[in-house]
Parts: structure tokens; C-alpha cells; sequence
């Protein structure tokens, strides 16, 4: 896949940070990263402008990531780009919960570069 | 009611999970060994704190707590670079430590992987204070060491069922 546009979306710049890092490592042409510290910043920023993978975490102050997905579902914002959760919560029910949301991937942290990787590059190639 | 040997066995397995989970955290988000240190130790001065908070099949709160040097060394080793002070990258950093101890802590645990939520970190930063945290029975106080660095993590809560 040539160049693409990723938008993270996590409270944290530290791990947004790490996120992209993680993404550049997986072998990813990143020409463009947007960056949103919570759910309610990452539609604003897809009202904006068009992502060609979302990366966002769950567990957020104002508006948390499963709500932040299904909203973007509601609107039409993600428009065939795929979207992974990254998150600390590892229960079965917290993954079916973001799959049925609308997730296409989920990632647990901590994480090493190489499970970014695997998780993220089949649903690019996918897309 | 609770005998004595069985609270031993469950804090020696509470012990155990920690340690694992730190083990696990320090290796893949800060790519450095990190090892149990004994008991935990008076924390030094300019201490910074995150604290996650449990709720629902365990109801309490997951401590670290480390001097201003730790903290910053361990947000260097996140970010790539070691900043002067303790500013806001250092804050977030530990606050995302201790987010993810909490849950790799839990994670070890299938009834606590599910059913235990936890808070986004709360951070406090300086040198006059002193957490409490009342009526939990599972009062667990480990230190650790990574290059020469100490940090305390607690766990007060609810005994695992």
C-alpha cells in the first residue's frame, strides 16, 4: 500500500506517540498522522479530513473508544478504513464488545512492534 | 472467613502476578529487565504517584510510586528520550505504566480480566504527601529495580475470589 493517512486516537501523547513509532516499525508508509487525545477530537478530526487506518484506544475521558466507534459508524466516517482498538483491557468480552462496535482489530498493551504488525498489516492489504 | 494459609497462598499469588506484570510492562513497552527489589522501601523525595482505580469484581486501587529520577528514566525509555524535570510527558508516561500494570495485573486473573474495570490514571507529583487507602483486606507493597532505578507498586483491594 502507498503512502497512507493513520489518525490515533488516545488520551495519552505519550502512547500516541508510541502508537505511530510502533507503526512506522511495522513497515507502514505513514505520510500523514493525525492525532486525537479522545474520542469526541477523533471525529472532529474525521469530519475533517479522511483516514486510511484508525488506531484508538478504549478506556478515555470525554467520549471512550467504543463510543467514539460507533459513532463514526453512525456518521459514515470511516469509510472502508479499518479500525483497532488498543487498549489494557484483555477479556474476551471487552474484544467481542469492540468487534461488534465495529473494530476490525484489537491490540492489547502492552504490545511489542512485531504484534502491531501482525494485527494491522492484513487489514490494509484487505482494504 | 479466611485462615491464615490461605491468606499466605493468595498474597504469595497476588505477588507473583505483579511481579510478572511488571516484568512483562518494563520488556516490551520500555525494553529493559525489571526484577523485584525486596520489601518496598520509604519512596525518595520529589516522589510522583499514579494511581488506577479497581471496580467491580475487585474494588481498590493500583499504586506506583517512584522518585523523580525513576520517573523520568522510565519515560525516557518510552519516548526515546530523557527529559530535565518532571513535566507533563513524565506524568503521562507513568500514568500509562501504571495503567498497563494494572492491566496485565488483572489480565492474569480470567474472573479479574473481565469483570474489573479500571479508571484512566490519576498522577500526583511532589514532596508532602501520603496516600491512604482504607479497609482493603489485599494490601500488597512490592518494590522493584530496573538499571540502578527503584519504584514501589501497590495493590489495595478486594482478595481475588
Amino acid at each position: 500500500m502507498s503512502g497512507i493517512t493513520v489518525l490515533i486516537v488516545d488520551d495519552s501523547s505519550v502512547m500516541r506517540k508510541i502508537v505511530e513509532r510502533a507503526l512506522r516499525q511495522a513497515g507502514l508508509n505513514l505520510t500523514r498522522v493525525v492525532e486525537a487525545g479522545s474520542g469526541r477530537e477523533g471525529l472532529e478530526a474525521l469530519r475533517r479530513e479522511k483516514a486510511d487506518l484508525i488506531v484508538s484506544d478504549i478506556n478515555m475521558p470525554n467520549m471512550d473508544g467504543l463510543e467514539f466507534l460507533r459513532q463514526i459508524r453512525v456518521e459514515g466516517l470511516a469509510a472502508g478504513a479499518p479500525v483497532v482498538m488498543i487498549t489494557t483491557e484483555s477479556g474476551e468480552e471487552h474484544v467481542r464488545e469492540a468487534l461488534a462496535a465495529g473494530a476490525q482489530g484489537y491490540i492489547r498493551k502492552p504490545f511489542t512492534p512485531d504484534q502491531v504488525r501482525d494485527r494491522v498489516l492484513p487489514l490494509l492489504v484487505r482494504t | 472467613m479466611i485462615t491464615v494459609a490461605e491468606t499466605e497462598k493468595k498474597f504469595s499469588e497476588q505477588s507473583a502476578n505483579l511481579d510478572r506484570s511488571v516484568d512483562e510492562v518494563f520488556r516490551t513497552m520500555l525494553g529493559v529487565a525489571c526484577e523485584p527489589a525486596g520489601e518496598a522501601q520509604e519512596a525518595e523525595s520529589g516522589t510522583i504517584s499514579a494511581v488506577i482505580g479497581l471496580a467491580g469484581a475487585v474494588s481498590g486501587s493500583l499504586v506506583l510510586q517512584s522518585g523523580e529520577a525513576a520517573a523520568r528514566h522510565m519515560a525516557g525509555r518510552m519516548t526515546g528520550a530523557e527529559p530535565d524535570e518532571v513535566d507533563a510527558m513524565v506524568r503521562d508516561a507513568i500514568g500509562e505504566i501504571a495503567n498497563m500494570l494494572a492491566g496485565a495485573w488483572k489480565g492474569f486473573d480470567p474472573k479479574l480480566s473481565c469483570g474489573c474495570l479500571l479508571s484512566t490514571p490519576t498522577v500526583v507529583a511532589g514532596s508532602s504527601y501520603q496516600l491512604f487507602s482504607q479497609r482493603a483486606p489485599m494490601r500488597l507493597e512490592r518494590s522493584y529495580r530496573f538499571e540502578d532505578r527503584r519504584f514501589t507498586v501497590s495493590l489495595f483491594c478486594d482478595w481475588p475470589a
